[in-house]
């Protein structure tokens, strides 16, 4: 009875271990949690100011990850938006140009939808590229920026509502912070818990078999472009308030940002792998590091240096990759061995 | 839980002396021991950009020998990544911020937050906004407007009357100084040579290769021919202009050609007569004024007006080109 029950308790053991095993197989955000874990700790001891005056440095993550957040949308169906730096510009500049900011910022937003819903009519009914589709649409949206501002910064009718947005409004949260962290709620919830969201993946996993099962991949695809869009309206409408001026160059360090924290955050560029929480952690990893390095007084190019070494870590570190690595180097050795 | 640990570890270490005055910041100007003042320099540019490398030595030397230790960042002109250093800047607390605006129309909520923490902000290379010159302690730097003037009275002079067509190639488009130089030059060619007629206007982007081509652009929409001269907001970009025109089999020469900067491409240009005439800029005054202005602030020698000081608009023709007073510098 005893060796029984021994016995018993050894199986269920053993499958809580399979299941836990199989369960962290299937998460993608192991390598974000590692680097955050790295970074936060050898900058609490180096830089300490990174978190007691962690404001600012929520407002870092929030400056990289919002874009990001969107991004991560389209790329979990495989697809590229290579426009959201250039729809944060022109969104912006909408914006700063209409009097009135209630409707600016609906107008802005709005643009953000439109500009998402055209580059989904690109990829699904014109059938080109997501990525030639959407540099197209980076070079357009750029050029529109620049004409409608008249090739100067556009400044808010209303400058003293912009600087009161920069100001914190719930403790030390500024609204910034508090749309970003509302951003990472409604996006985690929409690809993990709504119906939709997570055929996202299916889509970016197999999208033969997403539309053998039944899964309208069409509207997918648009659901995710527009999502981007709007997200990097948002942050074009967020930027140009906490300014208090639309700046038609807007954006040119954010398209590689977005891109480096989504892929540090474990999401896979091919599509049906990652998550938006591991987006968050890799912003968050990322946002720490550039803070760190700033207030260090490290010159840019070696920041710019820093964050490559840790995005190639993050690529080289893929389970995937090392298991391409792995197998390489033993067809290798087995086939000098065979010599 | 990663990070509510590291914010533990990061208040045990911020009660030690190098915590949060950011005084275990890396060293950059190698100032001496006995650093007096904490700075932050937030400049849009460094050693990725021909100015800013030779801006950038004269700066630490002489912030070096006044006791300031510098801490600089490049936002590489973009607006947001500087109101980001800005932030960070403020919550390090030193005494004195140094900025170089990237886009001088986002920069007051910055200043704003420098005032209201009680940090003086001096200016450097191009001046803020008229409304925002309250929230400041001092600018030094080039008279980025007086540029744009002195530039077409060369134009002017040697326009002597005449009716001439001119392009005009420009700096990165909504930048503060481009949009200075420009109005500086085209205000001062509408007041004192109304005969000269823009034709064309095109960003350049502050490089060479940009401006061949928008010149090369703009010679094909205007004609060759109706093309009597050449405005260009720096050197590197009318060096571009200069080939552009080579391509075509235009003689530079028989054109008016006038620039700003003076620099190591442009001044061979003035002695060769492919540019009639340049305005010398230093950016080794701009970048010791920079450090100086700041000591000057720091240690009360301002009496509490705005410092201004601009760097001499110096007008580089064929006649002076080889004067050691305008030795090109970057």
């Amino acid at each position: 009875m005893t060796a029984a029950l021994e016995l018993g308790s050894g199986e269920s053991g053993d499958n809580l271990l399979a299941r836990v095993r199989t369960v962290l197989g299937r998460r993608t955000e192991g390598r974000a949690v590692a680097l955050l874990a790295v970074v936060a700790v050898v900058t609490a001891f180096l830089e300490p100011v990174v978190f007691t005056s962690y404001p600012v440095t929520l407002g870092r993550i929030a400056l990289i990850g919002l874009v990001a957040l969107g991004l991560t949308a389209v790329i979990l169906m495989g697809e590229l938006d290579l426009s959201v730096a250039s729809t944060l510009a022109v969104s912006g500049v909408v914006m700063a140009s209409i009097e009135s900011l209630p409707l600016g910022i609906v107008a802005a937003l709005l643009v953000g939808l439109m500009i998402g819903a055209a580059n989904a009519f690109f990829v699904v009914a014109v059938g080109i590229n997501s990525f030639i589709a959407t540099l197209g649409m980076l070079f357009f949206l750029r050029g529109s920026a620049f004409v409608l501002s008249n090739e100067e910064p556009v400044r808010l009718a209303n400058r003293d509502a912009g600087i009161a947005f920069g100001k914190p409004f719930l403790g030390p949260l500024t609204p910034r912070m508090l749309l970003f962290i509302g951003a990472f709620i409604a996006l985690q919830v929409f690809v993990t818990r709504v119906r939709v969201g997570r055929e996202f993946y299916a889509v970016g996993g197999n999208r033969e078999a997403a539309y053998d099962a039944g899964i309208p991949v069409t509207r997918r695809i648009v659901t995710g472009f527009m999502i981007s869009g709007f997200v990097a309206a948002m942050a074009g409408v967020i930027n140009t308030l906490e300014r208090t001026a639309a700046d038609p160059t807007a954006g040119s360090t954010v398209l590689l940002a977005s891109f480096a924290a989504a892929i540090v955050g474990g999401v896979l560029l091919t599509g049906g792998r990652g998550s938006i929480f591991g987006t968050l952690l890799g912003a968050t990893s990322l946002g720490i590091l550039q803070v760190a390095l700033t207030l260090s007084g490290v010159q840019v190019d070696v920041q710019n240096i820093v964050i490559g070494l840790v995005l190639l870590l993050a690529v080289i570190t893929d389970p995937n990759s090392v298991r391409g690595v792995v197998g390489s180097v033993r067809s290798l050795l087995q086939g000098r061995s065979r010599a | 839980m990663l990070l509510l640990g590291a914010v533990a570890l990061a208040a045990c270490g911020g009660d030690s002396d190098d915590g949060a005055d950011g005084s275990d910041s890396e060293d950059v100007a190698g100032a001496t021991a006995d650093a007096e003042f904490e700075v932050y320099a937030l400049l849009p540019q460094g050693n990725d950009q021909p100015y800013g490398t030779t801006y950038l030595p004269p700066m630490e030397a002489k912030a070096a020998e006044l006791g300031l230790n510098l801490t600089i960042t490049n936002s590489q002109y973009d607006a947001d990544k500087q109101a980001s250093e800005c932030e960070v800047a403020v919550a390090a607390e030193p005494d004195l911020i140094i900025l170089w605006p990237a886009v001088g129309d986002t920069v007051r909520p910055c200043l704003e937050a420098a005032n209201d923490a009680g940090i003086p902000v001096t200016v450097t290379n191009s001046d803020v906004n008229p409304e925002d010159k309250d929230l400041t302690a001092a600018y030094s730097g080039p008279d980025t407007y007086g540029q744009g003037v002195a530039s077409a009275e060369i134009f002017c002079d040697l326009a002597a009357g005449e009716d001439v067509g001119i392009i005009m190639v420009n700096g990165l488009t909504g930048n503060s100084t481009a949009i200075d130089r420009e109005a500086g030059f085209e205000d001062t060619v509408n007041e004192q040579c109304p005969n000269v007629e823009i034709l064309a206007r095109q960003p350049g982007n502050w490089n060479k290769d940009d401006s061949q081509l928008a010149a090369s652009e703009m010679i094909t929409a205007v004609g060759a021919e109706n093309i009597g001269g050449v405005y260009a907001a720096d050197d590197t970009m009318v060096a571009g202009v200069i080939d552009a025109l080579k391509a075509r089999d235009i003689d530079p020469a028989d054109l008016i050609v006038t620039s700003i900067g003076n620099t190591f491409l442009g001044n061979p240009l003035v002695l060769s007569g492919e540019l009639d005439g340049t305005v010398f800029q230093s950016s080794s005054w701009d970048g010791e004024n920079a450090a100086t202005t700041a000591h000057e602030v720091l240690t009360g020698g301002a009496d509490g007006d705005r410092v201004v000081k601009f760097m001499p608009s110096v007008k580089v023709t064929t006649d002076n080109a080889e004067s050691p007073d305008v030795a090109p510098e970057w």
